[in-house]
């Protein structure tokens, strides 16, 4: 198999500041970010010759690329599935690169998610596209919400593991924490407790307020080039070791209702296969995890899909602190996207940069090894990032 | 903007296509229709064009009797619901034919809404769309 692992890197990454009103367009949020990822790494914007990015955001790549004066713009894709794709742009810019096509690939996703608009309310007035008929055959029931749809999911998930809302707790309390000590985090200096979160009001119940991500104004870029550039350059290289999409048969997006196992597990698991087999490191390689939290209950089947606890146990792996720095797989030391920002999980990606760099706020001491994931419960996306 | 265009698909459910018209237009009738391959007699429960076991593009519609038990659900709190009042329970159920159904409960008191409870089905209006829901047994 030709394989990309490790033969390209990000250089740099950027990000405007997490708010709930940006004050700015979501084009001039990308911008923004794309030439504080281009100077942090310390290559010229009229290098650039690729873009990619996923759904749901609403800034077209030569729109960007117009606006940063770049030159010849050779390879853009946009990967469908929002969220669940937000490690996919990682994959694309490695392929462009290892084959050629591109060398310098800027990955973007900024919006203005609470200002101008908001994915928590409910879907309707759709065009009848595939996934569309599948939204509003499910919203006649009245499931209309992401949220509803993930809590679905997991009351399954609690069901047939044990699982309750106090094992969510454990999750939100810890990522609120590691929030509370990041000053890009909206939540910075507001920490929460168990009966914080147990006294939050239902949402989609068994999802409470405080198992949910926020909404926010953002921007956030990152820049893959080769390996052997990267090393050149001003940054210490974050190699990419492996990036993958996940979407076995049986997959819906957001509605996965018809399979065995309806947890959202599916997809990370088979992002996860590809991961291993192509670095060929395995779960007890990775020394650290930022795992999408759209919702922080799927934390819980995210742990066991990509191999860092068996099937039911995940709700017992969070309780004995092993995502707390210190533990055997610290977790979202960013405050995920309960406690930092919900940039559509790429402000994981760069989460992970930092922390590898050695320069995060909450920093894992030594880490060489991380795993990067998109969304769950719908097609997805993950990655494993390293450095020497 | 509006996608529901004026059609003779014999139902006003909004969004739908041809693959998944013919639900819809069960409801009208109080049927609840899933599809069976014509080829290969697999039903098939969240519409499809092309059976994934044998690939037969041939089906027809099959009436479900309507009994199932829970297998998951959700109480649907916030934001509102257009067309429902909140708690709005939402249940997939385990049908007795072997294919999962997604439908309200509304009318049920939530506290009744359990993994493993037998439920059937009644067919509803909402607004000036046929529907269906779920109740106890
Ligand atoms: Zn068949």
């Amino acid at each position: 198999m030709n394989n990309f692992s490790s033969k390209t890197a990000i250089a740099g990454y950027g990000a405007t500041e997490f708010s709930k009103n940006s004050g700015r367009s979501e084009l001039r949020l990308a911008v923004e970010a794309t030439l504080a990822a281009l100077a942090d790494a310390g290559i010229d914007p009229g290098e650039v010759d690729g873009m990619s990015s996923f759904v749901m955001d609403n800034n077209s790549e030569q729109e960007i690329f117009r606006a940063i004066g770049g030159k010849d713009l050779k390879f853009f894709s946009r990967i469908g599935q929002g969220g669940g794709a937000s490690c996919a742009p990682l994959q694309q810019a490695a392929m462009a690169i290892a084959c050629g096509v591109a060398k310098v690939v800027v990955c973007y996703r900024a919006m203005n998610e609470r200002s101008e608009y908001r994915f928590g309310t409910p879907m309707h007035s759709l065009p009848p596209t595939s996934d569309n008929v599948i939204f509003a055959y499910h919203g006649a029931a009245g499931l209309m919400t992401p949220a509803a749809m993930i809590a679905l999911m997991m009351r399954r998930y609690m069901h047939e593991t044990g699982a309750t809302s106090l094992d969510f707790a454990n999750y939100a309390v810890t990522a609120r924490k590691f929030a509370a000590t990041n000053p890009n985090a909206f939540f910075y200096g507001k920490p929460i407790t168990i009966a914080d979160h147990q006294a939050s009001r239902m949402i989609a119940d068994p999802l409470r307020l405080l198992d949910c991500c926020q909404e926010s104004d953002g921007g956030v870029a990152i820049v893959v080039t080769s390996a052997e550039r990267a090393r050149d350059l001003r940054q210490k290289p974050v190699y990419i070791r492996a990036a993958a999409q996940g979407s076995p048969g049986g997959s819906v997006s957001l509605g996965g209702f018809y399979r065995d196992d309806i947890s959202p597990r599916d997809e990370s698991a088979a992002a996860a296969r590809q991961l291993y087999a192509q670095s060929g490191l395995g779960p007890k390689d990775i020394q650290a995890a930022i795992l999408y939290d759209h919702f922080g209950p799927s934390i819980l089947p995210s742990l066991e899909a990509y191999g860092f606890c068996a099937r039911g146990e995940a709700k017992d792996f969070i309780k004995n602190g092993n995502i707390e720095i210190g533990g055997t797989l610290p977790l979202n030391m960013h405050g995920g996207q309960l406690g930092e920002a919900y940039i559509h999980g790429v402000n994981g990606i760069t989460e992970a940069v930092r922390q590898l760099r050695g320069q995060a706020v909450n920093q894992v001491p030594g880490v060489k090894t991380m795993l990067v994931t998109g969304g769950s419960g719908l097609p997805t996306s993950a990655a494993i990032l390293g450095v020497e | 903007m509006s996608y529901n265009v004026e059609n003779d698909r014999g139902h006003n459910a909004p969004c739908s296509n041809r693959d998944f018209d013919f639900f819809y237009r069960g409801l009208v009738d109080q049927r609840l229709l899933v599809q069976k391959c014509s080829d290969c007699g697999t039903l098939r429960s969240l519409p499809s064009p092309c059976c994934p076991h044998c690939r037969s593009f041939d089906w027809q519609e099959y009436p479900l009797s309507g009994k199932g038990v829970i297998h998951s659900y959700v109480i649907h709190y916030h934001p509102p619901l257009p067309g429902f009042t909140s708690p709005h329970p939402v249940v997939l159920a385990d049908m007795e034919e072997g294919v999962r159904i997604l439908a309200a409960m509304d009318g049920t008191p939530p506290e009744s809404v359990t993994i493993g409870t037998a439920v059937t089905t009644e067919f509803v209006r909402r607004g000036d769309v046929a529907g269906l829901r779920f109740r106890l047994v």
